[in-house]
């Protein structure tokens, strides 16, 4: 229906027409068409596994679609790989970025160009984009002293130095601040009103989408429900045709990213009970599940990714920690997974001190851990379904140092089954399991052994639409049955659906604290950007 | 105690040590040079063994078939290059796990040059010294740089012909890439595993020459134990050497002087114990990557296979 | 797989792959395809090996029988190729544990050489009764070669020094050093009489009551340490499939990060494994004097005559499994075996080295090929999914 009004006159950089793509059972896309315009922005609004990252990578090239037509300015064609797209004048730029640290930006830059290799003319050439869009990146910096915000600028001008006609951008601010969010969307606004280029920009974010798009279409459960105008749309409409049903409480419209929305709406939340204020009033007399004190550790590149936090998590409690990728996530995951020795602080489980970096002293302290990259600490893939399970705590199924494979594999199958598990057996290897299904396997795991705390880092992320319901739904359980629960995310929403209480990490620092009650969106949007006032306001508070 | 000072002092003002110690770095950096490359790539390269062996023997037949240095050179060149191949193949095709492939290769080029040795006996000479006139006339290390089997020379230009390969052409990059962080090479659209297999290729032609430079320019024969773990010193080299150009030769040349001084002692009339001699460039190459090595950081995909999908 | 170990040598991850076909019906298609693969290929290898003989003159057939004849017909090579085969059991199952954990160790040879001539010294200059002081010398070459993998491990841990690399280079210094205790008599040299020329670097011979007892079985007499050896294979077996630290040595070789989450250190575990692996090559240079199979219970220069490289070849070709280990440690004991009898068909004995390096190699096919099909499979499955 978008299609009418200027399809007449011209041909449309992209169209995909009916467009289908399932994963075993799920269908990540059913039958879905999509038009991108020369000069215009296209906005691909859905919650996380909607199919808006699947319909991207069909156009890239890395998923080959079970049904549909693809169309590049006019002619029909198939897109093998990425580097059929690139001929046909298609870019994207990768959630996760795909530099190499030790070269330099613009080693990068022309990293997989055919042709002459001129050293100074790409080196040139990356400062005459970065001069032209105003990014400020130095083409002889080495990628891996940059931050993440400069790094996915040097993304953007790897996708720009190939002059793409049609760019994908895949929820690019999910590692940016506010500030620089807004300057993204002033680059994006530049390269296509002046270069006429078609752009497409997934997120799930509707701030992002009511400000910088021209056009949108929401996805929902792999299908179109809506195309529209931007300048026609509202925050409201959009969140009900992505969520599918009215949004209400202040905590889904913000989750939502209706920052502005949300800040206006001053009904307290109706959702909120009773576990805030034991989280909140009584931290002076009971014993936290887990307690950090002054925490500062380094990275194995040497700098410092903790820089004295603090934080405590009560039972039964989920404390939400947000912020903006980068900012020492990962090392407080690390810490918690005895991954990383703290140079100063201590860390308490239930009142316990406990040595990070003391191999396996947290987990039988008992802090679960459910990580945020289960490759890199979660699991052994070449292992099989059963010992995965039995990882931590073998010695719970054996005697004098020896195990029976039969019990274990007993065991397992129970725990499979309470999961819900999908495996072929508990000898199937752990590789070949579904992200959902591994995630369940770690999940299974770390609750075996009865932990009192348990840090869920990213614990949804690339999970489709039921798992995340379906973890969401556990980590509430898990709270409820008396473990504390420490939510690691950088996704607010999901943050603001689970969290009792909230707390922000800007540079591996806590530099802001807030029951969900209280939760001041404006605030805390400038606390993510690390924003002195903000901090200093929230601490007054 | 005092002796051994007086030894040192002997050795070092004598230029045969600088002469000697040219020509063992000069054997190191051949294979060195290659393997720096095929370590920069991601692959542990182990098999320079065998392929200076290789070398080695081919680099004799050469000369025994057609009493002609160059042919020998050639000869030892290809014989590198197909043992560079199956480690290539195997390794980063295959997927087979690239030090079970090197040792094997070890084996088997010993195996086959000892067997084909005895059965054929080539018989072959060194190829004659080429002094370049005026700097050879240079007091110390004159004759050490230019006054040499002409052979040698060979390696002057692959020095910097290697660091351009590396460093100034867009194969060089995309080898860089690859060794560093292969995914991100991946999804850039450079097939990871081709260039992988071209640096090993690159590594058995330096190393076959390497090879073949030691029988015609260096020893003058072939004997079964010819290269006796200067492979592995080169392999140590590289490590030592940070993987920079610079490094590695500094390596070479600091492991081939100590090779030297095993050499020299005796001539210079100082009795030491030939054990210690002999277990001397392997000790010091133990001691100096210990305590120099530890701070450079190494390819970070060095010597993980390659899989797509398997992130 | 971004953190995950590097695979190493001695990998079992074939088991893995096999128990991934989830479909039972074509299991057994599976591993008739499997078995095939690893047929054809040991065809091809020996193929290449008579093409090598033919070549140079010889007569492959003569060859091959030669080597049956000198490994298996003739009377009492049986036991030839059990005395053989026994410090490459022991080689290999100590590889077996390293490679489990994740650490390599290629200097087996130079283990086994100081194993062997520290147990030299002990039986040598040690008086007291026989059985004592075999045990005395067993442990003592234990030590040693644990000793000398130690340094490696020391050196990877303190200052990250690739334990490939050190552990190769160790082998020349632990030969340079022997060679070194043999040329002086307050060490092994032995003192000059009638049965040792001036030149002749060897040590003393063990005497009778410090030697391994022989067992006869029909002609074919082997030594007493062959029992020991099964029963080290049976115990390795049961360490990794049954036991706690061989399921947290495969952790750690398999995801060291994973490991130490788990509470697996991996300096402890690792620096365990390489040590229990020098032990292992050092109780094999041992055995290999005490046993009487090589060197007729004297330390020489070049005592250890491959058997540490030959060791460590059986446990990657084995991939690691105790029962393989003992099988393919049996086959390469018969090449070497065999070799003995080449004198006859005027062709060189190396060839015996050649054919077990061709073996190797094409041995490492199938799996590789297996692997690369079950992975694509899996693939196409799989990817995307996420």
């Amino acid at each position: 229906m978008a299609d009418q009004p200027t399809a007449g006159t011209e041909v449309p950089a992209v169209r995909l027409t009916s467009i289908s793509k399932s994963f075993g059972a799920i269908a990540a896309c059913d039958r879905v068409d999509l038009t991108l315009r020369r000069g215009r922005i296209h906005g691909i609004l859905g919650e996380n596994g909607a199919g808006k990252s699947t319909l991207m990578k069909v156009l890239i090239g890395l998923v080959l679609p079970d049904g549909g037509t693809i169309e590049v300015d006019g002619e029909r064609c198939q897109i093998k790989d990425p580097h059929d797209a690139a001929t046909r004048g298609i870019a994207m730029v990768h959630q996760h970025f795909s530099l190499v640290e030790p070269l330099t930006v613009w080693e990068n830059v022309m990293l997989g160009d055919t042709g002459r290799f001129d050293a100074a003319a790409a080196r040139r050439r990356v400062g005459e984009i970065s001069e032209h869009y105003g990014l400020g990146v130095d083409p002889d910096a080495k990628v891996g002293d940059l931050s993440a915000g400069v790094r996915q600028r040097v993304e953007i001008i790897k996708c720009l130095r190939r002059d793409p006609s049609i760019l994908i951008f895949d929820e690019p601010t999910s590692v940016l601040t506010p500030g620089e969010s807004e300057h993204l969307f002033d680059v994006l606004r530049q390269a296509v009103r002046d270069e006429n280029r078609a752009v497409a920009l997934v997120s799930h974010k509707l701030d992002e989408i009511l400000h910088a798009t021209d056009e949108v279409t929401i996805m929902r459960a792999g299908v179109v429900v809506q195309r529209m105008e931007t300048s026609e749309a509202d925050a409201p409409m959009l969140a009900r045709a992505m969520v599918g049903r009215e949004v209400s409480l202040r905590s889904e419209a913000s989750a939502l990213g209706l920052i502005e929305t949300a800040a206006a709406a001053e009904t307290p939340d109706a959702d909120s009970d009773g576990q805030i204020e034991v989280a909140g009033d009584s931290s002076g007399t009971r014993v936290p599940a887990l307690r950090l004190r002054d925490v500062a550790a380094r990275g194995p590149d040497g700098r410092i990714s903790l820089d004295g936090l603090s934080v405590d998590v009560f039972d039964s409690e989920i404390v939400g920690v947000a912020g903006v990728e980068g900012n020492g996530q990962a090392a407080l995951t690390d810490l918690l997974s005895s991954l990383l020795s703290a140079e100063s602080g201590t860390v308490e489980v239930a009142g316990t001190a406990v040595e990070p970096g003391k191999p396996g002293a947290m987990s039988r302290a008992g802090v679960a851990v459910i990580p945020e990259d289960r490759h890199a600490s979660g699991c052994v893939l070449d292992m099989t379904v059963a010992e995965n399970l039995f990882l931590v705590d073998i010695e719970r199924i054996s005697t004098r140092g020896l195990y029976d494979p039969a019990v274990m594999r007993r065991d397992a199958a129970r725990l499979i089954a309470d999961f819900e598990i999908q495996t072929a057996g508990p000898d199937a290897p752990f590789w070949s399991l579904s992200g959902g299904n591994q995630q369940r396997v770690v999940l299974a795991r770390e609750l075996s052994y009865s932990p009192k705390v348990l840090v869920a880092a990213q614990p949804t992320r690339g999970l489709d639409v039921g798992a995340i319901e379906w973890m969401t739904d556990r980590l509430r359980e898990v709270a409820a049955s008396g473990v504390g629960v420490l939510l690691i995310s950088s996704e607010l929403e999901e943050i603001l659906q689970l969290a009792d209480r909230v707390v922000v990490l800007f540079r591996g620092r806590i530099i802001g604290e807030m029951a969900r009650a209280d939760v001041n969106l404006e605030e805390l949007g400038l606390l993510l950007g690390g924003s002195d006032a903000a901090a200093s306001a929230a601490e007054a508070a | 105690m005092g002796g051994f000072f007086e030894a040192i002092g002997d050795v070092i003002t004598n230029e045969v040590t600088y002469s000697g110690a040219m020509r063992f770095a000069a054997l190191l950096a051949f294979a060195a040079i290659g393997e720096t490359i095929a370590e920069k790539a991601g692959t542990l390269n182990i098999s320079l063994e065998g392929m200076l062996l290789g070398g080695a023997f081919a680099g004799a037949l050469g000369m025994h078939l057609t009493e002609s240095v160059t042919v020998g050179l050639a000869f030892a060149t290809v014989v590198g290059v197909v043992v560079a191949s199956v480690q290539a193949n195997m390794s980063h095709r295959l997927t087979a796990n690239q030090f079970v492939v090197g040792l094997a290769l070890n084996t088997l080029v010993l195996g086959i040059a000892s067997f084909l040795n005895t059965s054929i006996q080539p018989v072959s000479r060194a190829a004659h010294r080429f002094e370049i006139p005026g700097v050879s006339e240079i007091p110390l290390v004159g004759d050490a740089f230019f006054n040499q089997p002409w052979p040698l020379y060979l390696v002057y230009p692959m020095v910097p012909a290697a660091w351009w390969l590396l460093y100034r052409t867009r194969w060089g990059l995309e080898v860089r890439s690859v060794g560093e962080n292969p995914q991100a090479a991946d999804v850039s659209g450079i097939d990871v595993n081709k260039r992988r297999r071209q640096s090993i290729y690159i590594a058995g032609f330096t190393s076959g020459l390497g090879g073949g430079y030691l029988v015609l320019g260096q020893i003058g024969r072939f004997e079964d134990a010819i290269v006796g773990g200067q492979g592995f010193i080169a392999i140590a080299a590289v490590i030592f050497g940070g993987w920079t150009m610079r490094g590695v030769i500094g390596g070479c040349v600091l492991f081939g002087t100590v090779n030297s001084f095993r050499l020299t002692l005796p001539t210079v009339g100082h009795e030491l114990n030939s054990e210690l001699l002999s277990a001397a460039p392997f000790v010091v190459t133990i001691v100096t990557v210990t305590f120099f090595a530890y701070r450079t950081r190494e390819p970070r995909a060095l010597a993980q296979p390659f899989v797509r999908g398997l992130t | 797989m971004n953190e995950q170990a590097r695979p190493l040598p001695a990998e079992d991850s074939a088991a893995a792959v096999s128990a991934a076909s989830e479909r039972a019906p074509s299991r057994l298609s599976e591993a008739g395809v499997a078995a095939a693969m690893y047929l054809g290929c040991i065809v091809i290898a020996l193929i290449v090996s008579a093409i090598i003989v033919w070549v140079t003159g010889g007569s492959p057939q003569d060859v091959f029988s030669a080597l049956l004849d000198g490994s298996l017909r003739a009377p009492g090579r049986w036991g030839e190729t059990i005395g053989i085969a026994i410090p490459l059991v022991v080689v290999a199952l100590g590889t077996a544990i390293n490679g489990r954990a994740g650490v390599v160790n290629i200097g087996q040879e130079g283990q086994v050489m100081m194993g062997a001539a520290f147990a030299a010294y002990v039986g040598v200059n040690l008086a007291g009764p026989g059985p004592l002081v075999i045990v005395c010398l067993l442990i003592v070459g234990a030590l040693a070669g644990a000793m000398w993998a130690g340094i490696a491990s020391w050196l990877l841990y303190w200052r990250r020094v690739p334990e490939v690399l050190t552990t190769l280079l160790l082998i020349t210094v632990a030969s340079q050093a022997t060679g070194y205790a043999l040329k002086v008599d307050w060490l092994l040299l032995a003192p000059f009489r009638e049965d040792r020329s001036v030149r002749n670097q060897v040590s003393d011979q063990l005497s009778t009551g410090v030697r391994l007892p022989r067992i006869d079985i029909w002609g074919n007499d082997f030594p007493i340490s062959s029992i020991a050896v099964v029963l080290m294979a049976v115990i390795v077996f049961v360490l990794f499939r049954r036991s706690v630290w061989g399921f947290r040595l495969r952790m750690l070789g398999r995801n060291p990060r994973t490991a130490q989450r788990a509470g697996v250190s991996t300096v402890t575990y690792g620096t365990t494994a390489m040590l229990i692996s020098g032990a292992c090559a050092g109780v094999a240079g041992a055995m290999m004097l005490s046993g009487g199979d090589f060197g007729n219970y004297r330390f020489t220069p070049g005592f250890a005559n491959n058997i540490g490289w030959e060791g460590l070849l059986v446990a990657l070709v084995a991939r690691s499994h105790p029962v393989g280990i003992v099988v393919v440690a049996f086959s390469f004991a018969g090449l070497r075996a065999g070799s003995g009898f080449l004198a006859a068909t005027g062709v060189e004995r190396e060839i015996s080295q050649v054919v077990l390096a061709l073996l190797v190699l094409a041995l490492l096919v199938p799996p590789a090929i297996l692997f690369i099909r079950e992975r694509r499979r899996a693939l196409s499955a799989t990817r995307d999914r996420t």
